[in-house]
């Protein structure tokens, strides 16, 4: 497979009146046609910043590094994401042949403008369609996603419609104009369970009928073990381990990623004691030196930890570490 | 519902002016003893008769407020004259002055208070914050005193009245209402000054609130974008807010009408209900005007309302509902 997307050497600060902010560091993966990435970490590790790179939608004061670079490739040829200025070069990324669902379905949508109207204006900046055409489309794509009469739903506003329906409605409005990407922000975190398992389930579904890839964020690397192909784990603005997502949940390398499935409720065993990761995510105003995990680690090798950033290591030719532990052995 | 709280509003006012010691009896008997003639109980008891004091309290409520709707309210318990004739235009054109300093502060403050939330120019923000602060700090009728001297000094015009000479009790004519707006600019300028500092604030503060908003990202991230973003999506949601504070805002510059307007020699309705209230303790005045203003802000408040179900789903749905 081709790849969709490729992020090479993303680092990203925030200039805030404190100083330079390291919100994302040195952090590269692609993504291919059809393939689900679930991107994890706790908040605070810069997974939803990446994301948003990905748009160029970052908040004015982030400050990129000239080595940063995300490619695009579309069909009419690769395009470089970070060098995007006007707004009609940035279509292509908001909402062409990118687009983004977000954690709160009920606060993405205006709450005083209608559903249908917000669909209608997003498919008339990305397509030719008469606002005729663009509303027959947009009922179309929302009883595509299960949402009963959509006729009538379209002229209703997001404070009418149920969370589980919101959210439809928000892929519906994000699928309507057939991107080659789907970022999903938490898209299922606000939802009650079992309406989380139909989203998913919907989700995958779409997927497979539109062809697309999917950039999962979440915290949750249960619903990441169900949807995604590959997982890339962050922790404090770098990526510290990334694989196909049966070998990183069955065989986790990273100290930081096995303390994430430890930390997982287990329903088989319900006396055994939840083990979360010790410790807090440092603030962003104090990276540790060397390895970033390292104040919270419980498996240090050596001073190496606090002092040298760890290389990125293949396990196998598909897993990817960074950590002491597996340089030592490599070298 | 607007009319149930006037209703509501109207009694509190009748009662509060039930509550000042002694009535309009007494007082205009006082006031006659004052004048040199000899005043008994019994001519104190004619009196309530003849003014229909003796009547239970809801019924003389009755009629005051049935007579209040009417526009009339009728006499003034010092001066004896028909308030409706002594009040005139005066309220009418307090009112107006206070409505016109309104509409021009929120005409300013719209556009530039959702401008200066927009735009990430520091010297536009901070010369916008030393106006506006100007503008709060300082005092109205130190204002007005200094547009006076300035027009004093400068231009041998001393700026005050409402009316040139000859126009004071003309009829009202198309010269006559050029003649006002000649005169008029200056109080409505004073007033609407720190108005406008003000709703420039609020305006700012419920912009900046609504960019940082999900839904602003959520656009954007769709290729929403430059004006049609900023007026479809924050401005119009900030625009709820706004509208409620209008009522507000009418009864902060009415409160301060009264020293502009001693200041610049203007005869308005404020003045009055101060005199009313403090030199001669006037009842029958002093509810007329309360009465009258609580049934203009009712009534603003009444068409903010409206405008808010048009602009917002949510208030309108519950309506209906």
């Amino acid at each position: 497979m081709s790849a969709l997307i490729t992020v090479e050497n993303l680092t990203l600060k925030f200039k805030t009146d404190e100083g330079l902010i390291t919100a994302v560091d040195d952090v590269s993966f692609s993504l291919d046609k059809g393939e689900v990435i679930g991107l994890v970490g706790e908040s605070g590790s810069g997974k939803s910043v990446t994301a948003k790179a990905l748009m160029h939608l970052n908040a004015k004061n982030a400050v990129y590094t000239p080595e940063s670079k995300i490619t695009l490739h579309s069909d009419d040829g690769p395009v470089d994401v970070l060098s995007l200025t006007t707004p009609r070069q940035l279509n292509v990324v908001r909402g062409g042949a990118i687009s983004m669902i977000f954690q709160e379905p009920m606060a993405s949508f205006a709450p005083v403008i209608s559903i249908g109207k917000q669909m209608v204006e997003q498919l008339q900046l990305h397509s030719n369609m008469t606002k005729a055409e663009a509303k027959a489309h947009s009922i179309n794509m929302l009883d595509r996603v299960g949402i009963s009469d959509p006729a009538k739903r379209i002229d209703q506003y997001a404070f009418e419609l149920s969370g589980g329906m919101r959210q439809r409605a928000m892929i519906a409005m994000a699928l309507s104009t057939k991107p080659k990407l789907l970022i999903a922000d938490e898209p299922t975190t606000a939802l009650d369970v079992t309406i989380q398992a139909q989203v998913i389930d919907l989700m995958k579904d779409l997927v497979e009928e539109f062809h697309m890839g999917i950039l999962f964020i979440t915290h949750d690397l249960g619903v990441v073990a169900q949807t995604a192909d590959k997982v890339n784990v962050m922790y404090l603005g770098r990526m510290i381990e990334e694989g196909p997502v049966r070998d990183v949940i069955r065989n986790a390398k990273h100290p930081y990623t096995q303390g994430l499935l430890n930390a997982l409720p287990k329903l088989n065993d319900l006396d055994s004691p939840l083990e979360p990761v010790p410790g807090d995510i440092p603030s962003p105003l104090e990276r540790p030196s060397g390895c970033v995990f390292h104040t919270r680690c419980s498996q240090i090798v050596g001073p190496q930890c606090s002092s040298r950033q760890p290389r990125d290591v293949n396990v196998d030719p598909t897993h990817r570490v960074a950590c002491h532990i597996y340089s030592e052995a490599a070298e | 519902m607007a009319m149930i709280t006037l209703i509501i509003v109207s009694l509190v006012v009748f009662s509060l002016m039930e509550l000042v010691p002694g009535d309009c009896a007494e007082r205009y008997l006082a006031f006659k003893n004052t004048q040199g003639s000899g005043i008994s109980i019994a001519d104190i008891e004619q009196e309530r008769v003849r003014l229909g004091l003796d009547r239970p309290f809801l019924e003389r409520w009755g009629s005051w407020i049935a007579n209040a709707f009417q526009g009339e309210f009728g006499d003034s318990c010092i001066l004896r004259v028909n308030i409706a004739q002594l009040l005139g235009d005066k309220f009418w054109l307090s009112l107006g002055i206070c409505f016109a300093s309104l509409t021009l502060a929120y005409a300013i403050a719209i556009p530039v208070g959702i401008i200066a939330a927009a735009s990430d120019n520091k010297l536009l923000n901070n010369s916008l914050r030393i106006v506006s602060y100007l503008g709060l700090a300082m005092p109205n009728f130190l204002l007005a005193l200094m547009i006076m001297l300035f027009a004093t000094v400068y231009f041998g015009n001393t700026l005050t009245g409402l009316y040139s000479d000859g126009f004071r009790d003309a009829p009202w004519s198309w010269a006559k209402f050029v003649d006002l707006m000649s005169h008029a600019w200056l109080p409505i300028f004073i007033l609407g000054w720190s108005a406008t500092a003000f709703a420039l604030q609020t305006v700012r503060a419920l912009m900046s609130d609504e960019i940082g908003k999900l839904y602003v990202t959520a656009a954007s991230a769709r290729g929403v974008h430059g004006r049609k973003l900023l007026w479809n999506y924050p401005a119009r949601h900030a625009l709820g807010p706004i509208v409620n504070s209008l009522g507000f805002d009418l009864n902060r510059i009415f409160n301060e009408l009264p020293i502009v307007a001693l200041i610049l020699v203007l005869t308005d309705a404020g003045a009055l209900l101060i005199e009313a209230l403090a030199r001669s303790n006037d009842q029958q005045l002093a509810g007329a005007i309360i009465f009258l203003l609580t049934a203009s802000i009712v009534s603003l408040n009444f068409a903010t309302d409206v405008l808010l179900a048009i602009i917002d789903p949510r208030v309108r749905k519950s309506i209906l509902r």
